[in-house]
């Protein structure tokens, strides 16, 4: 009888397990642990961290340090990863064309037509000509509405206005005939005044119909065909809006123009190849896929993706201490994303989805001092240490003590920096890959399409579900089922969209809706690890063909997430593979299966290696 | 019925009884202090209180939603007055405004000693910030998500105006009638030229 310790230093986690092994190399598993690695993986920075875990797992098993035999540690993956994003498009509006930022409030309803005039000179028009009005905030809403009645009981027609504050409703509820109001208009003083203009504003719940729509505003300027073509991209701007304004102007233009993001080339061992990144995330992919094996990675000096390597590259170096010339790109992941930016030349502080591109590169380390690791702990417990197995191998061991599954497996294992993936064959070959992209990568993606510039609180929102605070008793969950409380939610929490974190509800502070923010999630999610589950897949499968595999394990700290497993499930159902969520050694979930796996492989060799490690942990299955 | 005439409006509040617990959604209830438009006709930094009044009426009937003012003699406590407005508001929610110009948004479920935004520092309210107290209390009566009010802080607002303070809320106590049921008043602003 003898007892060892199974330790799995990653990323981010440090998890241990400690086994008795009967004379027979029967494995009873007595307890397990986890805690933050100290340091980056696979240096002597570990040894703090491993001390930590180990003492917890031996006190669980109400043993001490000085029981132990011996303790296996995993050849850590000398891997790591770093992301980058940058917008590639961008929306400028010349000669101040239109104004299209979504005010709450807007007033009246209707399209109105007519010339632009500052409501100082109203008293000065003569009557009979269409007139839009713009008022600034200096202007009462009460005087405002005044002079419009004025205007227009002296036969002046006030068809519209434009107004600088927040008045809209204030002056429309005042005035004797309705007009359309568009307000909260910040710069109100660069209207072009003199100017042919419309304003429109659509009942409550619905959508602009002239001002979106192309020949709408043709038939409202009286435009010929060419001007028509000219005035579209304004027309789509205003898709989706409540209200806006279009002033006709000489040469005014809106212009989605592609910022020029520059080459990425992909070198591979055998081929090289380069691509645009403005042409989108499926074309790097492509590419990728073409030379792969990726060698190395660069960027066209100078330009925006050259700025994001050489920002990953330099992250790297720093946290290994590797020369700079010596990191090498082993993969990238690219994934198409908006950000919201604010619209160049926009009178209103007009927001715009912008395209960007998010990549995430996967840098291979030199081999990490792992002896020097193994010295250290063996100092300072005094315990015989060995460094077994490769961290693939080991974690197919460790996949396999879920209950159900068999030979030839698959696992995926989904961290936050990289997803792994290994597959098992029937004769126990093991092929493994390691890809760029997972947890820190979604909660980015979060971060960056909501715009909350906030990467707790993004993490937060990718952990847990959403709910809506619809009174102090009550939140309205995102499947749309409403819980009660018997005590009052906190004050902060009020009227606000929160994610129900650990430590009870935390606000979002934005005007996104509940729906959209679950949108966004779920996309990211997909497009990080579905998109990898299937890529890594598909490079360790034999012949590529997912057909060829019948279990997937699903394992890591993001198969925890409450909807990740589910989405891969979901896609790699038309291979007809078995997908779930491991269960290592059936208790502990998909957590600890290099450690589990450390301590079987120790127990097979020990016995001749002759055995199953699926009938040590295992018995009942069998 | 008082007028009070200061700056170029004119405010007018007309007694209407006691003010009952309102049933419609889509109202807030404004809650006044003692001496509210009575004796004191402007704030601590004498922003005329028919101009504070009118800006919170204006936020809240630009966001479409209704307000009932109601003065409250019983205290001149702002917890006391905004809670107790809450309690009579349709929607749950109300603004409690001091004579001196400090203002809180309450909700009924909440305890009296919390609040959903609390402007405590009275010598730093404008007309600008009652503006958007009016907008973001409607907001939270039709239940959407506003931005707090930015809450601005000035470390010699205290030390220059708290005896100022001290004065005008002795002042106001002076007004309370113990065991006063909450009125209901009849808001009038007019131009004063038109006198």
């Amino acid at each position: 009888m003898t007892l060892v310790a199974g330790v799995d230093i990653g990323n981010s986690t440090t998890e241990a397990c400690a086994a008795e092994i009967g004379a027979d190399g029967e494995v009873r598993y007595l307890s397990q642990a986890l805690g933050r690695t100290s340091g980056v993986k696979g240096t002597t920075e570990n040894v703090v961290g491993v001390l930590g875990v180990l003492r917890q797992a031996l006190a669980a098993a109400g043993a001490s340090p000085a029981d132990l035999s011996l303790v296996l540690v995993n050849e850590a993956t000398p891997v790591i990863s770093g992301l980058a994003m940058e917008t590639i498009t961008e929306t400028i509006i010349t000669e101040s064309t239109m104004i299209g930022h979504n005010p709450r409030t807007p007033g009246g309803i209707g399209l109105g037509v007519g010339t632009v005039v500052r409501l100082a000179d109203l008293p000065g028009r003569a009557p009979g000509q269409p007139v839009i009005c713009v008022i600034d905030e200096t202007i009462d809403f009460e005087d405002a509405a005044a002079a419009i009645n004025a205007a227009t009981a002296r036969g002046v027609e006030v068809t519209g206005a434009v107004v600088q504050a927040d008045d809209a409703t204030l002056i429309a509820n005042r005035l004797d005939r309705p007009i359309p109001i568009v307000d909260e208009v910040t710069l109100v003083r660069k209207v072009p005044l003199g100017m042919l203009a419309a304003v429109e504003v659509a009942e409550h719940g619905r959508t602009i119909r002239t001002l979106a729509n192309s020949y709408g505003i043709a038939t409202v300027f009286g435009l010929d065909a060419e001007q028509t073509r000219m005035i579209a991209p304004v027309a789509r701007a205003l898709v989706g809006n409540r209200s806006a304004v279009v002033v006709r102007t000489p040469a005014g233009d809106i212009t989605d123009r592609r910022i020029p993001a520059g080459r990425l080339t992909l070198l591979g061992e055998q081929a090289s190849r380069s691509v645009d990144v403005d042409a989108g995330a499926a074309e790097i992919m492509a590419t990728a896929r073409r030379v792969a094996p990726l060698a190395d990675a660069a960027g066209e000096p100078g330009t925006h993706v050259g700025g994001m390597l050489s920002r990953v590259r330099d992250g790297m170096s720093d946290l290994t201490g590797t020369p700079l010339a010596e990191i090498r790109i082993r993969d990238v992941l690219a994934v198409d994303t908006f950000v919201p930016q604010r619209v160049t030349g926009g009178l209103a502080g007009e927001f715009a989805l912008e395209n960007a591109v998010a990549l995430a590169a996967m840098v291979r380390t030199s081999k990490g001092p792992m002896e020097l690791l193994a010295e250290g702990l063996r100092e300072a417990l005094g315990v015989a240490v060995r460094i077994g197995g490769v961290e693939a191998e080991m974690a197919v061991l460790g996949a396999l003590t879920t209950p159900g599954t068999g030979r030839p497996v698959a696992i995926l294992d989904l961290g936050g920096g990289s997803t792994d993936a290994a597959v098992a064959t029937a004769e126990g070959d093991v092929v493994s890959v390691h890809l760029a992209g997972a947890g820190d990568l979604v909660t980015k993606l979060i971060d960056a399409e909501l715009g909350l510039d906030n990467l707790e609180l993004a993490e937060e929102i990718k952990k847990f579900p959403l709910a809506k605070a619809e009174s102090f008793f009550h939140l309205r969950l995102e499947d749309g089922t409403v819980r009660f409380f018997d005590t009052p939610l906190p004050a902060d929490t009020f009227a606000r969209v929160v994610v129900l974190t650990d430590g009870g509800p935390q606000p979002i502070p934005s005007r996104h809706g509940m729906d959209r923010i679950r949108q966004v999630r779920r996309e990211a999610k997909r497009k990080v690890f579905v998109v990898n589950a299937v890529r890594a897949l598909e490079q360790v499968v034999p012949g590529g063909n997912l057909r060829g595999i019948d279990f997937v394990v699903v394992l890591g700290g993001s198969a925890l997430d409450f909807e990740i497993p589910n989405l891969i499930a979901d896609s790699l159902a038309e291979y007809g593979v078995v997908c779930g969520t491991g269960n290592v050694r059936g208790t502990q979930g998909p957590r600890n299966a290099v450690a589990t796996g450390l301590v079987a492989n120790h127990a097979r060799t020990a016995r001749g290696g002759t055995g199953d490690p699926e009938a040590e942990s295992c018995p009942a299955s069998r | 019925m008082n007028a009070t005439t200061t700056g170029k409006r004119v405010l007018e509040l007309t007694e209407r009884g006691v003010a009952a617990p309102g049933v419609r959604a889509d109202e807030i209830v404004i809650g006044l202090s003692p001496a509210f438009g009575d004796f004191f006709t402007k704030t601590i930094v004498d922003i005329p209180l028919a101009e504070v009044l009118r800006e919170v009426l204006a936020g809240v009937e630009e966001q479409g939603v209704r307000a009932r003012v109601v003065r409250f003699r019983h205290s001149a406590d702002l917890a006391v007055i905004a809670h107790r407005a809450a309690a009579l508001s349709g929607s749950g929610i109300a603004v409690g405004i001091l004579s001196r110009g400090t203002t809180m948004i309450h909700q009924k479920d909440l305890v009296r000693l919390s609040n959903l935004e609390l402007f405590p520092q009275a010598p730093l309210m404008d007309t600008d910030t009652f503006r958007k107290v009016g907008r973001n209390a409607a907001q939270y009566a039709k239940g959407e998500s506003p931005q707090p009010v930015p809450s601005r802080n000035d470390y010699m607002a205290r030390p220059r105006w708290q005896a100022k303070a001290a004065l005008l809320h002795i002042k106001e106590t002076e007004f309370i009638r113990a065991g006063a049921e909450p009125v209901e008043l009849d808001v009038r602003i007019r131009a004063a030229q038109a006198e």
